[in-house]
């Protein structure tokens, strides 16, 4: 790699790079995430590579392997440009099929095609499937520009012209207020406006300020920070340039969840990359702006990524919050002043600064600007990332791109927002992904999270879970967390045993808000919400496992009851053979029963028996 | 001389040196906040949350901790409204539900009003306040005594479970603890816990009007205005 000197160099390579490529006759995208890893994808690619070059055709066909397209279920895949042809599901005996086929020949292979479930169609470009269509694809589209590998690959698509249009042409007051006209806010949670903190530094005394780039990514079912590292470090580190130039730091840390062995390794790697070639040293590109950042390795704990917690943990301290009563952006790290952001929020910020701050506030709402990922899971027939206008409606989203209930069945909520977010009604769907839409409705965006969530769900046990989960994860400094979680925890227990009285719904809510408002950090501030807004949409649910004792959806263990459906029942005995606690009854041709007293409520029989015939209730 | 800012505590202007903070500077002045996790002397840890106050900013209030806040020229607080006063009870009940067998603790509960535990009480050994770990000067700056494990398997300990070398023997982790208190009656046995409220008629004017009287309550939490603590 050669060292680049000025502005004029990085343009000069930009302009070889592309005509270089313009000899590539086609591209075979592959995704390379970590979800289509664990798929395989290495051994299809290595296929492909062995087929090009038997078939001599290295040069004229160019493979990249790309960080994550968000459609991990459907791994390994492959788009094929030009054509946009999208192939799923992928073995590496398909490479030899597709080579002389398709690039050959310009003949699909039909198999290997996507068969959209909703319609049942078969789908040739990738532009064409439900799950892409109805996306607004800005930050995600650019992971399959680039290998993640390659800084060559992102120079070529015009990276790093933000930075140095940043650095020659706008002082550092001027790009605060782009990013604050822009409407940018943090994507990390809090959804706080990304330009006031900057500015807010900028303007907090002391030379020496930091940078830090939040990848700790702890919330359970969440990749979008895991997809955008991964897949374009460089993006990211693009980003952090340009902040550090604003607010005048000269260090930059990328703090990335130990978990995420492919995201250190590439992020790593795009910082030594950044370096040889002379964007991150001293005095870059003959400026007088001197900038390095650090990979450091995350703590291990969900917490961490509280911001306060990351700063002692990157400190060598052990990763626990403090009080924050003066802002890190002057008080941070090494008690100097530090602007830290979400890798989703620094990743938005060179486009910004290359399209003009109307340009990313024209997408979105009027508080909410740009585009959203967002981590779609549950009960739905297409999970992925998915990437939206910030004005997009619940509704699109699992609808249009998630293609409603899997199995037919009726979708009953959604839990946004990670761990200590909320969950809202399905007539709440026509709301946006806004950061003050939905946080006026219980929820919020939070980091991305969405969790769909169909009829079998039950609400009680969906707040169990989350209350469980943040218990485990509370650092337990502080009292209202760690007891106030405790004893919501005790009484949602309670209640799903069927040992709930009424009184204690009341509790709920007064210990819930008495911990949002006394809690130490963000974590115990947020740690009632998914109670509170179950509370909220779902009260007649709690009021069954009280007053009636009766789970109504039927997961409650303690409170359900195995029967046997005498009209459906076929008198197979399958199920009175799977019972291992000899608990049903019944000979050949006689409707088979279940002996309550006998029955451990394991639901071997309900998975055995193939007519539906055995009821929860 | 160091140098003076006032501040507004429940309507009083309080002129109070730089650098302290809010809970300091309202018993200097003889207003009560309740107060556990909190030593004086060292940087504060805002762990028990008692110590809440209402900061005012641009008739904008916002419920934080005094014993972190550090006091600003021109700062209005209030430390005794209705809201506070719930919030502070609320957590004052968490705490006597899971040690009602320390007197620092019933007192407590008591001078912030809780009148009922709603909780099944649990007797732990340890409130976490981590007064001790905050005192403990041990060798060389490195304390003998911390906190390890998360969440609700945080505890106190040397490191290695054993009496660390480190230990000085000097007394102070125990002197300050608030289990160490015996409570009026000795140790509850447990499925007999209650709320003492023996000493309720001391509190009555302290928790209306947030004044400080010198309260008895005050030894049980060292707060260093008590008569016993001065
Ligand atoms: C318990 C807890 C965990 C958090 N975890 C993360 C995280 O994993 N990633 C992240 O970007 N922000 C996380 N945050 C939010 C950060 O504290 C901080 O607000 C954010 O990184 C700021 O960046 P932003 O303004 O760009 O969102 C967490 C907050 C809390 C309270
Ligand atoms: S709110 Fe929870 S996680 Fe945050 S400091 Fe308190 S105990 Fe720790
Ligand atoms: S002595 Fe009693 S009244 Fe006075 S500040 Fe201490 S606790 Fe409050
Ligand atoms: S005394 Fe302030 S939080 Fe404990």
């Amino acid at each position: 790699m050669t060292k680049i000197n000025t502005v004029k160099d990085l343009k000069a390579l930009r302009k070889r790079l592309l005509k270089e490529r313009k000899k590539i006759r086609a591209t075979l995208v592959l995704c390379g995430g970590t979800g289509c890893q664990a798929s395989r994808c290495q051994d299809v690619t290595d296929a492909v590579k062995n087929e090009l070059a038997k078939q001599g055709l290295k040069r004229s066909v160019c493979v990249r392997t790309t960080g994550c397209h968000g459609f991990c279920e459907q791994g390994p895949l492959m788009v094929i440009e030009p054509g946009n042809i999208f192939y799923c599901h992928i073995l590496p005996d398909d490479a030899h099929e597709i080579v002389t086929k398709t690039i050959l020949d310009g003949e699909v292979v039909e198999r290997l095609l996507y068969t959209d479930p909703v319609s049942g169609k078969l789908i040739q470009t990738e532009s064409e499937i439900p799950f892409y269509r109805a996306q607004d694809r800005y930050l995600l589209a650019q992971n399959r520009q680039v290998d993640p590998c390659s800084i060559e690959d992102y120079i070529a698509i015009g990276g790093y012209s933000a930075f140095t249009k940043a650095l020659f042409e706008i002082p550092p007051e001027s790009v605060v207020r782009e990013i604050k006209d822009s409407g940018l806010r943090g994507r990390g949670g809090g959804g706080f406006p990304t330009g006031r903190k900057w500015a807010e530094c900028q303007k907090a005394p002391g030379d020496e300020k930091y940078v830090i780039c939040n990848a700790d990514e702890g919330d359970p079912g969440a990749y979008m920070d895991r997809c955008l590292l991964e897949g374009n470090p460089h993006l990211v580190l693009e980003g952090m340039m340009i902040g550090a130039w604003a607010i005048g730091a000269q260090q930059g840390y990328v703090y990335v969840r130990n978990e995420y062995p492919l995201a250190v390794k590439h992020a790593r790697m795009a910082v030594d990359q950044a370096r040889k070639i002379g964007l991150l040293s001293d005095k870059i590109l003959g400026s007088s702006f001197s900038f390095d950042i650090d990979i450091a390795r995350g703590g291990g704990s969900f917490v961490c990524g509280e911001s306060t917690a990351l700063m002692a943990s990157l400190e060598g301290k052990v990763g626990e919050p403090r009080p924050k009563d003066v802002h890190t952006v002057v008080d941070g790290l090494w008690h100097k002043p530090t602007t830290l952001n979400n890798v989703e929020t620094w990743a938005n910020v060179p486009s910004i600064i290359l399209n003009g701050s109307s340009w990313f506030a024209s997408k979105g709402s009027k508080g909410s600007k740009g585009t959203k990922i967002l981590a779609l899971t549950g009960h739905i027939k297409n999970t992925g990332l998915v990437e939206v206008a910030m004005d997009t409606t619940i509704n699109t989203v699992v609808f249009d791109i998630g293609g409603g209930g899997s199995n037919g069945n009726s979708i009953k909520a959604v839990q946004t927002g990670g761990p200590s977010g909320g969950c809202l009604p399905a007539d709440k769907f026509d709301l946006p992904v806004d950061f003050d839409v939905l946080a006026k409705a219980g929820s919020m965006v939070g980091s991305g999270g969405m969790v769909v969530m169909d009829q079998e769900t039950c609400m009680v046990d969906v707040a169990k879970y989350f209350l469980t989960f943040l218990q485990d994860e509370s650092c337990g400094k502080c009292v209202p967390c760690r007891m106030g979680i405790d004893r919501m925890l005790e009484i949602i227990t309670d209640i799903t045993e069927g040992n709930g009285t009424s009184w204690q719904i009341g509790l709920l809510e007064e210990l819930g808000s008495t911990v949002s408002q006394t809690a130490l950090c963000g974590l115990g501030k947020t740690a009632a919400n998914p109670v509170l807004s179950t509370l909220r949409y779902f009260r007649d649910e709690y009021e069954a496992h009280i007053h009636a004792k009766k789970c109504p959806a039927g997961v409650c263990q303690a409170l359900v009851t195995y029967k046997v459906d005498a009209e459906k029942c076929t008198c197979c005995g399958i199920c009175k053979r799977g019972c291992p606690h000899g608990a049903i009854v019944g000979k050949k041709k006689q409707v088979h029963a279940i002996n309550l007293d006998l029955c451990q409520k394991c639901g071997i029989c309900k998975s055995e028996c193939d007519f539906e015939a055995i009821q929860v209730k | 001389m160091t140098p003076k800012v006032t501040v507004n505590i429940d309507g009083a202007n309080i002129k109070t040196a730089r650098g302290s903070s809010v809970l300091d500077a309202a018993l200097e002045h003889g207003t009560c906040i309740p107060h556990l996790c909190r030593v004086p002397y060292i940087e504060s840890i805002g762990a028990c949350r008692l110590c809440i106050v209402e900061h005012v900013v641009n008739g904008w209030s916002k419920v934080t901790t005094s014993c972190t806040l550090l006091v600003q020229e021109g700062m209005v607080i209030l430390s005794n409204t209705e809201k506070i006063r719930k919030l502070r009870r609320n957590v004052a009940e968490l705490l006597v539900s899971q040690a009602p067998n320390s007197r620092a603790i019933q007192d407590i509960a008591v001078r912030c009003g809780v009148k009922e535990v709603r909780y099944p009480f649990r007797n732990s050994e340890c409130v976490l306040c981590g007064r001790c770990v905050q005192l403990c000067p041990g060798t060389f700056g490195v304390k003998a005594i911390g906190f390890v494990g998360r969440g609700k398997d945080r505890r106190v300990e040397s490191p290695f479970d054993i009496r660390s070398e480190l230990c000085n023997e000097c007394g102070s982790c125990t002197d300050l603890c608030p289990m160490t208190v015996v409570p009026c009656d000795g140790p509850m046995k447990t499925g007999e816990e209650y709320l003492c409220r023996n000493c309720e008629s001391k509190m009555a004017f302290a928790e209306e009007q947030g004044i400080c009287i010198s309260c008895d309550f005050g030894e049980g939490f060292q707060c260093e205005r008590s008569p016993q603590n001065f």
